[in-house]
């Protein structure tokens, strides 16, 4: 009886074996494990790093950000001038083909312009309304037309959003086939989507720079839990993994196998203020709350101390940040001080953690303990990511740890959602300061970048000077990859740079 | 005959159950505060853009209408739109229902495979040494949580020995098979865990039974009292117990889903509920329902057929 399941067993495990030796990696392609699956292929209706990431893959854009992430670079556009009053564009296509084979024309950056303007589906329209006309002149010429002047138009337009795709493609196709099986027009085409598993690239040989590339895929495989993403890397089952949680960098470092990767990014945590609660609208209470904070505490425990002490809401690396900025040293007693000042006693304040996110709870127990020194109690209110979201929007919270990453190269987008007064009520932290507010909006429109640049430097000390919010940490992107990957790299606003990625064989 | 009389109502007592679930999942979803819409477009979204994609996705219409529109949809075979994915729930649905049913499958499988032997040596040594390591495994393997079982699984077998991959889900049957191995016996071994107890019971009563006891005096020998009178007596509570066991087995899909990444309706689900996608986590709860419902179903007919003595 026994001997009879051993023996199924014994074949059970045997064919096995054979299965798993007969699968064989593909060579060339290169296998990431991210934490999430791709939504959609359609640039426009997403906002969703995880689908930016992959479109940087399959689509080229006008314009490009270099790898530094500082600089403009021409992409399918070759050259651009502007007219002097900075209203009218004039682009010059490069000679480049959809993964179709038909040639990339201005028709069809126009056609891309206007639709994340005008499509109903766009979560983008805001960003683009700038854009008065946008016409083809002739195939290769393309004439944008601007409501006002925008200093940081150019740099929109190498947002992933504003990726180029095939007018007659969607014509035909239609949205919903398009944002499964799209017509690239990047390194890369999408092969085949098996949702909520894996999104699998192959090279595109009509690709402009088709040369460049090295790998003759790319697999985008959807791991959710950290530990088993690590895990696979770690065994040599994928070629990389994103998203390494900052308890596991020590770890794999020193595995032999594995290289990781801490790149740069825009990436800054930060503590939200509601400046319209009680005490917290006088200006002294709020720097009593950054002198009671040990930001290299937090950089300590919490990243490891991987990440840097934050100085500006433009976080370091980011076009214009201040590296001089002010910065209000750890002094619980001076925090005392200005507190007795105000006149403010037993102040207590409600702080909204984003339950479940591990690196959110640590900050806020560390936090609430280092207000305690300084007098100030601490109400941990744990809440669904998704509910804090509509508390914070309503104003109903005092404190609550949230973080940026950059979209775009110009500091104008975080600048004007951050300290623009505009509908977002600054961020949700309903700060008020009409001279920081003008000078927003006259940097938006000066084309002089010694002068903005200036405008910048300024904005950054008069928040700062207002305590608009309290800088915690910058961190950088933590990535993994086995030692046989070269060129696995992302830079600050996230693009990862897989036409220059080779997969060498492995030992 | 009539005794499989019920094979013909019982169907239709699936129709309350449904609209039942509709209805609790349809409020219970739009309880937990959160927008769908501000998740999709994210902290940066102004006023205007989220008021879009309320009223795109309907949304912004008082309750008692959204409800009727699904059900409208539903009565015309759909099931709305996802608004994370932008594509109709059902289509999204079904490219997930393959994964988690063969888990589902093969873990019983499995789980019949460890229990029917586990069980049958410790009834049959009652008492003795056997006995008890059986009855003390079981109980441990009840005790562990799945998500700790999984990840050690997976670094002995995957990591250490490198026999099995640590995650994700083949392409042909039999890589579907091999990807399957360590997230079903994951599953298995607390599932076995409750189905041995209980067939180990079973076992031992139908060994002391009558029929047992007659068969024996007839001559018999023990081996075929065993297989002729003592399994199908037993099996028939265990077959309950499964299928009773089959809406926490769906649970448990959620987990080990998640921990070994196989595309399934569990991760589905799980995402779905934190992007506030209402459409997909209603459909994801409708098809969990029938699977449930006609999994105790096809349970009643197998009772049914192995001991006469049972109506329905």
């Amino acid at each position: 009886m026994l001997k009879k399941w051993m023996k199924i067993g014994m074949v059970t495990v045997m064919t096995s074996l054979s299965i798993g030796a007969s699968i064989a990696e593909a060579a060339g392609v290169l296998t990431i494990g991210r934490r999430e699956d791709s939504s959609t292929f359609d640039p426009i209706k997403t906002a969703q790093n995880i689908d930016f990431w992959v479109f940087a893959n399959v689509y080229d854009v006008l314009i490009r950000v270099d790898k530094s992430g500082t600089k403009l670079e021409p992409g399918l556009a070759e050259s651009w001038e502007v007219s002097d009053d900075g209203l009218t564009y004039t682009f010059t296509m490069r000679d480049a083909k959809f993964s179709d084979g038909s040639a990339i024309t201005a028709e069809d950056a126009a056609f891309s312009l206007l639709r994340i303007r005008d499509d109903e589906g766009s979560l983008w329209s805001d960003s683009y309304s700038v854009i008065d006309t946008a016409e083809a002149t002739d195939p290769k010429t393309l004439v944008i037309k601007l409501k006002g002047p925008s200093a940081p138009f150019l740099s929109t337009l190498a947002m992933p959003g504003a990726s180029i795709i095939s007018k007659a493609g969607m014509e035909s196709l239609g949205a919903e086939t398009y944002a499964e099986s799209p017509i690239a027009s990047g390194a890369f085409t999408v092969k085949e989507w098996r949702r909520g598993d894996r999104v699998i690239l192959e090279k595109n040989p009509n690709f402009w720079q088709a040369d460049r590339v090295s790998l003759d895929g790319v697999e985008w495989i959807s791991i959710p839990d950290d530990n088993t993403r690590m895990l696979d890397v770690q065994a040599g089952q994928i070629d990389a993994a994103i998203f390494v949680p900052f308890s596991r960098v020590e770890e794999l470092q020193k595995d032999e196998n594995l290289e990781v990767h801490l790149d740069t990014s825009t990436r800054e945590d930060h503590l939200l203020i509601n400046h319209e609660h009680g005490e917290l609208g006088k200006k002294e209470v709020r720097e009593a709350l950054d002198y009671a904070i040990d930001k290299k505490a937090v950089v300590d425990t919490v990243t490891f101390g991987l990440g840097e002490i934050a100085n500006s809401y433009i976080p370091k690396g980011a076009l214009y940040h201040k590296d001089d900025n002010l910065e209000r040293p750890y002094d619980p007693e001076k925090a005392k001080q200005l507190l007795a000042d105000a006149g403010v006693e037993n102040l207590t304040l409600d702080y909204l953690v984003n339950a479940g996110n591990e690196v959110d709870e640590q900050i806020a127990v560390l936090l609430q303990q280092q207000l305690q020194q300084a007098g100030i109690t601490v109400n941990l209110q744990k809440m669904d990511p998704s509910q804090t979201w509509d508390m914070l929007v309503d104003g109903d919270y005092d404190l609550s740890v949230m973080y940026w990453t950059n979209d775009i190269l110009d500091p104008d987008q975080k600048t004007t959602f951050v300290l623009g007064h505009d509908a977002n009520m600054n961020y949700m932290t309903r700060y008020k300061n009409d001279e920081v507010k003008a000078l927003v909006a006259e940097a938006r429109l000066e084309m002089d970048p010694a002068k903005r640049e200036q405008m910048y430097m300024d904005i950054q000390t008069m928040a700062k000077d207002d305590v608009h919010w309290i800088d915690l940490y910058y961190s950088p992107y933590i990535n993994v990859s086995r030692k046989n990957i070269e060129g696995f790299y992302q830079n600050p606003l996230g693009r990862f740079f897989l036409e220059d990625t080779v997969k060498n064989e492995a030992e | 005959m009539h005794r499989y009389k019920f094979v013909f109502y019982r169907p239709l007592q699936l129709l309350p159950v449904l609209f039942g679930i509709s209805v609790i999942t349809f409020i219970l979803v739009r309880m937990i505060p959160g927008d769908p819409a501000r998740v999709l477009l994210g902290t940066r979204a102004t006023p205007t853009a989220i008021a879009r994609i309320r009223e795109q996705y309907g949304l912004d219409e008082p309750l008692w209408r959204q409800y009727f529109y699904f059900l409208e949809n539903l009565a015309h075979g759909e099931m709305g739109k996802s608004t994370l994915y932008k594509i109709d729930v059902l289509k999204l649905v079904m490219t997930r229902i393959e994964p988690t049913l063969m888990l589902v499958l093969v873990s019983v499988i499995l789980s019949i495979l460890i229990a029917v032997p586990l069980s049958t040596i410790a009834a049959r040594r009652q008492g003795r040494i056997a006995d008890h390591a059986v009855r003390i495994v079981s109980t441990m393997g009840i005790g562990f949580p799945p998500f700790w079982l999984a990840l050690m699984l997976i670094i002995f077998f995957s990591v250490r020995l490198d026999l099995f991959p640590v995650s994700g889900y083949g392409r042909d049957p039999l890589d579907k098979l091999w990807h399957l191995a360590l997230p079903s016996l994951t599953i298995a071994l607390s599932l076995s865990a409750v189905l041995t107890r209980s067939l180990r019971g079973a076992m031992v009563q139908a060994l002391q039974s009558d029929v047992a006891t007659a068969a024996r005096a007839r001559g018999m020998p023990e081996g075929i009292v065993f297989w002729r009178h003592v399994l199908p007596n037993s099996l028939v509570p265990t077959i309950n117990l499964l299928a009773i066991n089959i809406g926490w087995l769906i649970g448990g899909t959620v987990v080990v889903e998640s921990v070994f990444a196989i595309p399934g309706m569990g991760q589905l689900l799980i995402r779905a509920i934190f992007s506030r996608d209402y459409m997909v986590v209603q459909g994801v709860a409708m098809v969990f329902a029938c699977a449930t419902v006609l999994i105790n179903f096809m349970a009643d007919v197998i009772t049914v057929t192995l001991d006469p003595r049972i109506k329905l």
